[in-house]
């Protein structure tokens, strides 16, 4: 077993509540790491504080307890060696698509040159060599959403956060997105921690699958996924051992679901 | 608005089908809008010494007449550029304060918690019932104006810049600063650029209302401008003369108008970028 780039130690949560004196509890006790290359899907009941975590290995929110180490070394301050795709694309609506992939590069001081070519590359990447000159209302979603993917590519981060970045999508473009990033990841070798509530889409995704409880939130299982590569998005079903894994991950993640009850 | 992007829209995916119609259906439009306009000087001109006396309203013909000869006399030149002067002057130090005070304040919560409610204070008092106050500490020639200009400008300013940089949205501040920005950075790629919409609507509201500190100005006191002119105009029984003015005024108000139309054009590009894009995945 390799040294794990990002680790989260002993994470605990609290949020102020309004109206009450003592804070909610979010976050109870999480620790887990990640190994360099791997892709880690973290699924939970909503409001279980998954993109919390998230917001910590970037540096945005500090723990209430615990504490997350990026190569041995404890995050205090924003994180500008991890990449963030967040819910929405979140371009900037005022830029081009290529001057949206070109700006990390661009604070990062990288030449012109440079830049350049690594721009054409990332858009390249994923499909949107073309349209360099569009502003974001002129594309799709789904197109937005491959440009702000490009975006956290073009600077090639240690690790890649990705908080439910196929949400918002329809179905079918959300399956085309998946079969993409699994691509892409694969050639990339990145390393990507992506939050999800969809089962299948951790499952199809991911090496390792992490299962939160609702909260506070307790870890319940870190199950490894071992479906050979790449695997089929569009047919889940025909991933030889496909129901064995869903069975694995199922069995953590039926207990927190209680219908009736309102999260 | 709509409309007219639809249009041009339409004719670019029809392939120039019929492009001299589409040219009649633009010259339609605009007459249509001057239309109201028109019927409301041929009114006025009928009307005028018909139903009401022309000495209160006096008519379009003699309003044309009295402006051809104030300019072929020369009569005017040095009031408009008196008021002129003390437009541009009111309007720059209004907008740049308002543009740096938002800015600052919206940047800044703490800032904001400590200078708001002053700024909110000062918002509610009538900036007219500074005029004469102005004119004492100022004195009556072009600064006092100047300055009543610029108050009036600023808040319009302030608050509009204040808000916009407040409404930028913080998980794409936050994703900049992670991508490696750092402050002066998130100033120039994120905040400015997020706020200049919200600048540009303060920056054109903001101009009538130059005008009206200015004239108020003039009103009260001064030696020279197109506020006093319309003021002696209307004591001397002159609507002709007062009228005038105000075509005048209203002149530099829409010439204004359409340079900052352009300006905002130009510099949110972003908002309405020509073209459908694609719908695919």
């Amino acid at each position: 077993m390799s040294d794990p780039i990002l680790a989260f130690d002993g994470i605990g949560q609290d949020f102020p509540a309004p109206g009450q004196r003592a804070p909610i509890r979010v976050l109870d006790g999480i620790s887990f790491d990640i190994e360099r290359g791997k892709f880690v899907a973290v699924i939970g009941p909503s409001g279980c504080g998954k993109s919390t975590l998230l917001q910590m290995a970037a540096g945005l929110l500090a723990p209430t307890r615990g504490g997350v180490r990026h190569h041995g070394r404890s995050v205090s301050s924003v994180n500008t060696e991890v990449g963030f795709v967040p819910q929405q694309a979140q371009l900037f609506p005022w830029k081009t698509l290529s001057q949206n992939v070109e700006l990390p590069l661009l604070l990062r001081g990288v030449a012109a040159a440079e830049r350049r070519e690594r721009v054409a590359n990332a858009l390249a990447s994923v499909g949107l060599s073309g349209f360099e000159d569009y502003f974001p209302s002129q594309l799709s979603g789904g197109m937005q959403k491959r440009g702000s993917i490009a975006r956290t590519l073009v600077y090639r981060p240690d690790v890649i956060l990705m908080d439910e970045p196929f949400g918002a999508l329809d179905a079918q473009t959300r399956m085309v997105m998946q079969n993409d990033l699994q691509a892409l990841s694969l050639e990339a070798g990145a390393t990507i921690i992506f939050v999800t509530h969809d089962i299948t889409e951790a499952v199809l995704l991911a090496d390792h699958v992490v299962v939160l409880s609702q909260r506070p939130s307790r870890l319940l299982a870190k199950i490894a996924i071992d479906l050979p590569r790449p695997r089929n998005v569009f047919e889940p079903f025909r991933n030889e051992g496909y129901e064995a894994a869903y069975d694995a991950v199922w069995t953590e993640f039926r207990s927190q679901i209680d219908i009736g009850r309102i999260h | 608005m709509t409309e007219m992007t639809y249009d041009t829209a339409s004719v670019a995916a029809g392939a120039a089908a019929s492009p001299r119609r589409s040219r009649v259906i633009q010259i339609a439009h605009r007459l249509l809008t001057w239309l109201p306009g028109i019927a409301l000087l041929l009114f006025w001109q009928w009307s005028a010494g018909r139903l009401i006396k022309e000495i209160y309203v006096s008519k379009p013909t003699a309003i044309a007449e009295r402006l051809f000869e104030l300019f072929t006399s020369g009569e005017i030149y040095p009031h408009l550029w008196t008021t002129g002067q003390e437009l541009v002057f009111g309007y720059l130090i209004g907008v740049s304060g308002g543009v740096i005070g938002g800015y600052a304040l919206g940047r800044s919560p703490r800032l904001a918690r400590i200078f708001e409610p002053y700024v909110m204070a000062f918002y509610g008092i009538p900036k007219i019932a500074l005029a004469p106050l102005f004119i004492i500490w100022f004195g009556i020639g072009m600064w006092s104006k100047v300055a009543l200009a610029a108050i009036m400008v600023f808040f319009l300013v302030f608050y509009n810049v204040f808000a916009g940089v407040r409404s930028v949205d913080r998980e794409l501040v936050n994703l900049t600063r992670v991508m490696g920005a750092n402050q002066r950075q998130l100033t120039f790629h994120v905040f400015l650029p997020a706020a200049a919409p919200y600048v540009m609507l303060g920056m054109r509201m903001a101009i009538p209302y130059s005008v009206i500190g200015v004239i108020v100005g003039e009103f009260t006191s001064s030696t020279q401008g197109l506020g006093l002119f319309i003021h002696e105009a209307s004591a001397t029984y002159d609507p002709a003369g007062v009228f005038a003015g105000i075509v005048i005024l209203l002149a530099f108000v829409m010439i204004a108008g359409a340079l900052a139309g352009r300006l905002e054009k130009r510099l949110l590009r972003w908002r309405s970028p020509a073209g459908s894009g694609p719908t695919d995945i």
